[in-house]
């Protein structure tokens, strides 16, 4: 039997469509509908000036809305080839931190909510808060910040502002031992969570997975050790487990919030004075960057003409990431309630993944700057007409 | 008698569904945030659930994605009486930066379904979108229950 589950349903956040192909309550298999949430973000942006498209670009994902305008502005930046500020560096790794711990717990507050546990699910979102205040003490705003441009920052913070984030965070340490304690010691959320859809290492490398959700399957890839600003300045564990499993990824999330109240720590201590944005020529040309979004890796690719944006593709972690689901994790579920858990534990992100990809499957050569990427092809024939 | 009991009890427990059109996602979650204990949205008597059929208030983000647009009428339709439509964040007011040459949104969402509050911003904070619903919500759905009578 083919159960339908959305696009609008109590367990989803966001407007997908899941199929579940059922024995009785058992999830055989599963198929998921992508769709609801295009807007056609990369044609939007293609002719348009970066300081329009940096707008743009944070409005790709609510979530993770910080990390889309940083891999942009460093992508401008890689093709002027120079370098921000030490402070704004800085800055950004410290907001880029903030985000990531927005981003773990409200990532894991919605799969205690899959679970029902409601305990667990309203302590998570009250620890959520207060990061939610240091962002915006930093920013001035709460979820789309603004905040980057190409060349720095737009805002300085002063010592005011950074001894009352370490205020917050000391906050949120103090308690958030207690709140693991209780998911990694329940007995009744091990249960849940425990041996419940199970990624081996190498599902994982052939579904793509990237992030947390390929890290808790053994994967050890984070493209924050490959970022010139983390490499040289900043000491910091890369977080990775070998369970595979819906409590690996959870934890998994919950050992990075540590990680990054580290790093934010040392950035505050070690924070360089000086300018904090500075004026860059953009010559025409293209690069491409990736960064660690909280959901993995997330790369942009640039063309430009020195004033325009001639063609942009953004590729986003979560389709990567809900296509090694439903592929390999939403196989012979042992009960539909654990299949709505496991999608929920692989952190989808629907606005993020809504991107137009087309692959040729022929195998034809037309390889642009080494990517092939059949979108510019049309691109071209459209620059022709327009 | 019963009627009007029913009016009373409903003019304080309001069942909100949220329905993403096709935006950002900034707006739902800060509709999530409501949820957190700081802003406590059921001390308000507000339960946030996303099923249309025992929905009180719609509250819709995100411009309308093309996928939405007939969609969104069925479930405007699913609603039972009275019902009342907020819409928040920039995006179903005017379709925020998406609406530029070669989107596909169709906004604004006045165009599908009647829309009786709205909360600009992008996103709006927690406590307007709290503040829209009660200002809002009780009234509308007491007037019209009367109205039905």
């Amino acid at each position: 039997m083919i159960l339908p589950i959305g696009p609008l349903h109590p367990a989803l956040k966001e407007p997908i469509r899941l199929k579940l192909k059922t024995r009785g309550e058992k999830v055989l298999d599963a198929e998921i509908d992508y769709g609801y949430v295009h807007r056609g973000i990369e044609r939007i942006m293609r002719g348009k000036t970066w300081q329009k498209g940096i707008f743009l670009s944070e409005r790709v994902c609510g979530i993770c809305s910080y990390i889309h305008t940083q891999t942009f502005a460093e992508t401008f930046e890689k093709i002027a080839g120079e370098e921000v500020p030490p402070r704004a560096q800085y800055l950004r790794v410290l907001t880029n931190e903030l985000d990531r711990i927005q981003s773990h717990l409200i990532a894991n507050s919605t799969y205690f909510k899959a679970l029902e546990h409601e305990t667990l699910f309203m302590n998570m979102l009250a620890l959520r808060e207060p990061v939610m205040d240091a962002i915006e003490l930093l920013t001035g705003n709460r979820v789309n910040m603004g905040w980057n441009v190409v060349g720095g920052v737009k805002m300085d913070a002063k010592q005011s502002h950074l001894d009352s984030i370490m205020e917050l965070l000391k906050g949120v340490e103090s308690n958030y031992d207690r709140y693991v304690e209780m998911f990694e010691h329940g007995p009744l959320l091990g249960l849940r969570s425990k041996d419940v859809g199970k990624m081996s290492r190498e599902d994982a490398i052939k579904g793509r997975a990237v992030g947390p959700i390929g890290r808790a399957s053994g994967l050890k890839h984070d493209w924050r050790e490959d970022h010139p600003t983390y490499r040289d300045n900043i000491d910091f564990n890369v977080v990775w487990r070998k369970e595979g499993d819906n409590f690996a990824r959870t934890m998994n999330r919950f050992d990075e919030v540590k990680e990054s109240i580290k790093i934010i720590k040392q950035v505050i201590e070690n924070l360089p004075d000086g300018d904090i944005r500075k004026k860059i020529d953009i010559p025409s040309g293209y690069a491409d960057w990736r960064n660690e979004a909280p959901r993995g890796e997330v790369t942009y690719m640039i063309e430009t003409n020195g004033n325009l944006i001639q063609n942009v593709s953004i590729r986003t972690p979560s389709i990567m990431n809900i296509d090694a689901c439903e592929k390999y994790m939403l196989k012979d579920v042992a009960t539909v309630a654990d299949a709505v858990a496991t999608y929920t534990s692989c952190d989808p992100c629907i606005a993020c993944t809504e991107r137009v990809v087309i692959l040729d499957e022929f195998g034809r050569k037309e390889d642009i700057h080494g990517i092939h990427n059949i979108k510019y092809d049309s691109l071209k024939q459209d620059s022709d007409v327009s | 008698m019963v009627r009007s009991f029913k009016d009373i009890v409903r003019s304080s427990s309001i069942h909100v569904c949220i329905v993403n059109t096709g935006g950002c996602n900034g707006c739902d979650i800060e509709v999530v945030a409501l949820l957190s204990p700081r802003y406590d949205l059921e001390q308000y008597g507000i339960y946030v659930h996303p099923n249309p059929r025992e929905a009180d208030v719609l509250l819709v983000t995100g411009a309308v994605a093309e996928q939405w647009r007939d969609k969104l009428q069925r479930i405007y339709a699913k609603v039972p009486e009275p019902k009342v439509v907020v819409a928040v964040g920039n995006c179903p007011l005017s379709g925020d930066v998406f609406n530029q040459e070669g989107c596909s949104v169709y906004a604004p969402v006045s165009d599908f379904i009647p829309v009786d509050a709205e909360i600009p911003g992008c996103p709006p904070r927690p406590s307007e979108i709290v503040e829209a619903i009660l200002s809002v919500a009780p009234g509308a759905i007491a007037a019209r229950g009367r109205q039905k009578q």
